[in-house]
């Protein structure tokens, strides 16, 4: 069985430091494609709403003429979740709140190669 | 829009479900094709003929999962150009019912199945304790498929026992 395409990025945004959990899910049906998260995260509930919020914000950045989303963070009283996209593939970061969201981002934003 | 119920105790899971799914279309149905609730029909004849296919195909994928697997498939789902559907087993305690959905792409697959287990979760907790039932008998089905569809659609049906009173054209 060949490794997933995916691999080498969840496993590089996984040794972040706080990072609790990473997907990479499809953005018109919010199922996950390939993942890499803690034990205890339901990753079919974060997907499917994950992917729902991104495309949401793509919209609204497309509807008030600011092009694409290039990164979407959400930051919640005990973590955060960061999303990024392309090609109808959504990659999401679920972190601590101690967790370096600049490193998470500049690693989700390299990795964005990978989802073309 | 709100759904709408034979049975008074689906209405809340329903419409939670049409609520935070942002579906189109909602039925849940008996495996025989009887209607407990819908959401988004408008005529009586839709109900009637989204049921009687739901079944149908409910028991077919059921049959060829068993083929298959061993096992009843419990979920089915196809994706058109814009609308998509999907179809799932709902088992509870004392009844198992067929739910069918049509959503399009203010939602999603993803959504779809997340707040489907809620679904049926809800309906777990909501169900009535399980009443003895006398077998149904072909002409006891047809009013009690009359019935729910006119509970569903606030008509009565006629005092003869006969068709509907709803109109079927």
């Amino acid at each position: 069985m060949s490794a997933s395409p995916f691999e080498g990025v969840l496993s590089l945004l996984i040794r972040q430091r706080g990072v609790l959990g990473c997907l990479v899910v499809g953005e018109a049906d919010g199922i996950v494609v390939d993942s890499n998260v803690q034990v205890g995260i339901q990753s079919n509930v974060v997907a499917a709403l994950a992917a729902a919020l991104y495309r949401k914000a793509r919209l609204c950045s497309a509807a008030a003429g600011l092009s694409t989303v290039s990164f979407l963070q959400l930051e919640a009283e005990r973590g955060h979740i960061c999303a990024i996209g392309r090609d109808g593939l959504v990659l999401v970061t679920l972190a601590e709140p101690r967790a370096h969201i600049g490193r998470i981002r500049g690693a989700m934003i390299e990795s964005l190669g990978t989802l073309a | 829009m709100r759904t709408h119920v034979a049975e008074p105790w689906v209405e809340a899971p329903l419409q939670t479900f049409v609520d935070e799914a942002n579906a189109l279309f909602a039925l849940l149905l008996h495996p025989s094709g009887q209607v407990m609730g819908q959401f988004g029909f408008t005529r009586a004849v839709d109900v009637m003929a989204a049921c009687a296919l739901a079944a149908a195909i409910h028991a077919s994928a059921g049959e060829l999962g068993r083929e298959l697997q061993g096992k009843p498939f419990r979920e089915l789902y196809h994706a058109g150009r814009n609308r998509q559907i999907f179809i799932g087993d709902v088992p509870t305690t004392h009844h198992r019912f067929v739910f069918l959905t049509v959503f399009d792409a203010e939602s999603s697959l993803g959504l779809v199945r997340i707040y489907f287990q809620e679904l049926c979760t809800l309906l777990q907790h909501a169900q009535p304790p399980l009443l003895a039932q006398a077998p149904i008998a072909d002409a006891s089905f047809e009013q009690d498929l009359n019935r729910s569809l006119a509970a569903l659609f606030s008509r009565a049906p006629r005092a003869d026992g006969g068709e509907s009173s709803i109109s079927l054209a």
